[in-house]
C-alpha cells in the first residue's frame, strides 16, 4: 500500500505580468504515498494554493516534473488532464462550486457524465454517495436550499464520483462554522482512514490541519516545515 | 459527453431565462415566419393562377395581327385574316389546331318582359363547347348551318335562363338585343352549365355570357384581326405558334412579326415566373432578418459564456473536456434557433392561412420549406453559436474558477 502516488521534482511556477514576474513555487520537491493524509499550510501568497493546481491537474508548472501514479503530467495534452481530473482526482473548493440551479443529486452525477457512465447507473451511484455523506433527504434540493456545510457535503459526494484515489481540498472548512468544519473534517478523516483514500487539504487553521497525518508548511513557495504527527509510519 | 444530457442542459437553461431566450428567438422568429408566409402565398398563388388557365383552357391560343408592327403602312384588307387563311391554317395544321374561329365579342342590353339585363355575347364557331368546358344541360350548341346561314341563334347559361325566364330549360325564347346598332331577335337553342373562373368574375360584372355565331357579329366583312385558337396540348405552345405565325404570315406574303400570338401557357409561365421572383426577392429580404436573429444569439450566448464563466470552470475542474463545453453551449445555441425556427413556421403558416382565408384560396404549404427553413434556422444556430462556444471551451479552468 506504500506506492508512492504523486511526486514532484525541481517544481516552480513564476507567474509572469509585464514586467514584474512572481515565483509562486521555488523549486519544491515532494513525494506523497498512496493513503496518506496530509494539511498544507502557510500564510496567503505562500504557494499552497498553486500548489493544490498543479497537483490537480488545473495548472502546468514552469519548470520540473510532477508524476502522478508514475505519470508525467507534463506531457499531458489539455483533453488528457481532464480525463485524469476526471477519474483520478476529486476537488472540494472553498466555495463548494456547486452547479446552480442544478439538484445536489445532478451535481454529483456530473462527473459522472463526463465520465460516460451509463444514465441508468448514475443515479444509483449518486444516491449511495449522497447516502455516504449523510444527505439522502437533500438529493433534490438545488444549492441555495442547503446550508454550507451540506453543500461542502454534496461537494466531497460530488468529489468521490467515479472513485478517484486522490482527493484535494482547497480550505474546505474556509467558508464553515467549527461545527460543519469538524464534520467536514471528519468525513474526510473517515474517506481516508476505512476508503484509503489520498487527501490533501490546504487550510490555514492549525486544529483543522491537525486532524490530519502530516502538515506541510509553505512560505514564499518553498517548504519550511513537513511534520509528521503520526509518529514513524 | 452525451448528446442527451446537453439537450436537457440547454432546454433547462432556456427555460431558466424565458424572457431572454424568448427576445433571443425573436429574430429567428421573424425571420422563418416570413420566408414560411412569403413562400406559402407565392406556392398558393401559383397554384390558383395555374387551376385557372386550366379551367379557362390551358390549350387556348390567340393569333392576331401585330399592329405595332404595321404602324407605319395602311393596312389593307387582304392583309387582315380572311376565311380562307383560317381554311389555309386548318389544312396546314390538322392535328394541332382543334378549334379555331375570329375572336369577336359584343355587349347589349336586353329585357324579357318587365326584367332588364345585359347580355355578354361571344362569337363562336361550332363545336366551341367541345373544348372550353361546357356542359349542355338543354338544346344545343351553336353549329355550322347557323353559322353559315347566319341566324339569329343564342346559347346561355343557366344562370341567365334562370334571371330572365325564370325556368331552366328556356329553349324556343327569345332576346331582343342591338348588334352594330341593328335591333334583332336571338332565339336560344341551348342552356349550358359552367364553373365560372375566376376570369368569368372578373370579366363578366353585371352581365350574362351568352355565346352566338360569330358571322352574326361580321357585319361589314369577314375579316379579322384576332383569331382565338384550341390547339393540341401534347405540343410545346411557343414553338406551335410560332409555327402557325410564321406560316401565316408566308401565305399572307409578309414578315414573321406581322402576325403574333399569345397562348395560355406562355401567359401563365409568366404570371409565374413573376410570382416566383417576388418570392424569392422577399424571401431573401426576410432572410436578412434570420442572419440579424443568428447576430442576437451570437450576443446572449456570449453573455451567457460570461455569466457562466465560474461554471465552466466547475465543469471543467470535474473532467470536461473543451469538447463537451463546446458542444454544450453549441447545442443551446442551436436549440435556441431551431425552437424560434419552429415557433417561426406555425406563425408563418398561421400569417399564410389568414392571408389565404381572406383571399378565399387554398393555402399549399411545402414541407420542403419548412424543412429548410427551420435546418437553416439550426444552421444559422450553429454558425453564430461557434464563436462564443469555442470561448467558453477554451477558457482557462483555473481563471474560470476565480471568475466572481
Amino acid at each position: 500500500m506504500n506506492e508512492e502516488i504523486i511526486k514532484i521534482e525541481k517544481l516552480s511556477k513564476l507567474y509572469e505580468n509585464g514586467d514584474l514576474s512572481v515565483k509562486a513555487l521555488d523549486n519544491i520537491s515532494l513525494s506523497v504515498t498512496q493513503g496518506e493524509f496530509i494539511a498544507i499550510m502557510g500564510a496567503s501568497g505562500s504557494g499552497k494554493s498553486t500548489l493544490m493546481n498543479i497537483l490537480g491537474c488545473l495548472d502546468r508548472p514552469t519548470e520540473g516534473y510532477y508524476y502522478l501514479e508514475g505519470i508525467d503530467v507534463g506531457e499531458k495534452t489539455d483533453d488528457e488532464l481532464s480525463e485524469i481530473r476526471n477519474r483520478k482526482i476529486g476537488f472540494v473548493f472553498q466555495s463548494f462550486n456547486l452547479i446552480p440551479r442544478t439538484s445536489a443529486l445532478q451535481n454529483v452525477e456530473l462527473p459522472m457524465i463526463y465520465g460516460k457512465v451509463k444514465a441508468s447507473e448514475r443515479t444509483g451511484m449518486a444516491l449511495s454517495l449522497l447516502e455516504q455523506v449523510g444527505l439522502t433527504d437533500r438529493a433534490h434540493h438545488m444549492p441555495n436550499e442547503l446550508s454550507g456545510g451540506q453543500k461542502q457535503r454534496v461537494a466531497i459526494a460530488r468529489a468521490l464520483a467515479n472513485c478517484p484515489q486522490i482527493i484535494l481540498a482547497d480550505e474546505p472548512t474556509g467558508n464553515l462554522d467549527s461545527h460543519s468544519s469538524e464534520e467536514i473534517m471528519e468525513i474526510f478523516a473517515r474517506l481516508n482512514r476505512k476508503e484509503g483514500n489520498t487527501v490533501i487539504i490546504v487550510t490555514h487553521e492549525r486544529d483543522v490541519a491537525e486532524f490530519t497525518d502530516r502538515i506541510i508548511t509553505f512560505k514564499d513557495g518553498s517548504v519550511i516545515k513537513d511534520e509528521n504527527l503520526k509518529g514513524v509510519s | 459527453m452525451l448528446l442527451t444530457e446537453n439537450i436537457k442542459l440547454a432546454l433547462s437553461s432556456i427555460k431558466m431565462n424565458k424572457m431572454r431566450s424568448f427576445l433571443t428567438m425573436l429574430g429567428i422568429i421573424i425571420g422563418i415566419s416570413s420566408v414560411i408566409a412569403i413562400t406559402s402565398i407565392g406556392a398558393s398563388a401559383e397554384a390558383v393562377v395555374s387551376k385557372e388557365f386550366q379551367s379557362f383552357g390551358m390549350n387556348n391560343m390567340y393569333v392576331y395581327l401585330n399592329w405595332e408592327a404595321v404602324r407605319d403602312q395602311p393596312i389593307q384588307y387582304a392583309d387582315l385574316i380572311l376565311p380562307e387563311d383560317i381554311e389555309a391554317l386548318q389544312a396546314r395544321f390538322p392535328d394541332d389546331i382543334l378549334y379555331v374561329a375570329p375572336s369577336i365579342s359584343a355587349s347589349s342590353e336586353t329585357k324579357v318582359g318587365r326584367v332588364r339585363g345585359k347580355l355578354g355575347m361571344t362569337g363562336v364557331a361550332a363545336d366551341y363547347n367541345k373544348f372550353y368546358h361546357m356542359e349542355m344541360i338543354h338544346g344545343r350548341m351553336i353549329n355550322q348551318s347557323d353559322l353559315d346561314g347566319k341566324r339569329d341563334r343564342i346559347v346561355i347559361d343557366e344562370a341567365a335562363s334562370g334571371y330572365f325566364f325564370n325556368k331552366s330549360d328556356s329553349v324556343g325564347e327569345t332576346f331582343t338585343v342591338t348588334l352594330n346598332g341593328e335591333s334583332r331577335d336571338l332565339t336560344v337553342v341551348g342552356v349550358f352549365r359552367k364553373e365560372a373562373s375566376l376570369f368569368d368574375q372578373l370579366n363578366t360584372g353585371e352581365s350574362y355570357t351568352t355565346y352566338i355565331p360569330y358571322s352574326l357579329l361580321q357585319t361589314v366583312d369577314d375579316s379579322t384581326s384576332y383569331l382565338e385558337l384550341y390547339i393540341n396540348g401534347d405540343k410545346d405552345q411557343t414553338q406551335l405558334g410560332g409555327e402557325i405565325v410564321r406560316y401565316l404570315a408566308r401565305i399572307k406574303d409578309k414578315v414573321p412579326e406581322f402576325y403574333r400570338f399569345e397562348s395560355a401557357e406562355v401567359q401563365m409561365d409568366m404570371i409565374n415566373s413573376v410570382l416566383g421572383t417576388l418570392s424569392i426577392a422577399i424571401g431573401a429580404i426576410a432572410a436578412i432578418s434570420l442572419v440579424v436573429g443568428g447576430i442576437g444569439i451570437m450576443n446572449i450566448m456570449l453573455v451567457s459564456v460570461t455569466e457562466r464563466t465560474r461554471e465552466i470552470g466547475i465543469r471543467k475542474s470535474l473532467g470536461a473536456r473543451t469538447k463537451d463545453i463546446l458542444t454544450q453551449f453549441l447545442i443551446e445555441s442551436m436549440i435556441l434557433a431551431a425552437i424560434g425556427g419552429m415557433i417561426g413556421t406555425l406563425l408563418g403558416i398561421g400569417i399564410a392561412a389568414i392571408g389565404m382565408g381572406i383571399a378565399g384560396v387554398a393555402l399549399i404549404i411545402d414541407p420542403m420549406m419548412i424543412l429548410l427553413a427551420v435546418g437553416f434556422s439550426a444552421v444559422v444556430g450553429m454558425f453564430f453559436g461557434l464563436y462564443p462556444a469555442r470561448k467558453a471551451a477554451r477558457l482557462d479552468p483555473i481563471e474560470a474558477l476565480r471568475y466572481e
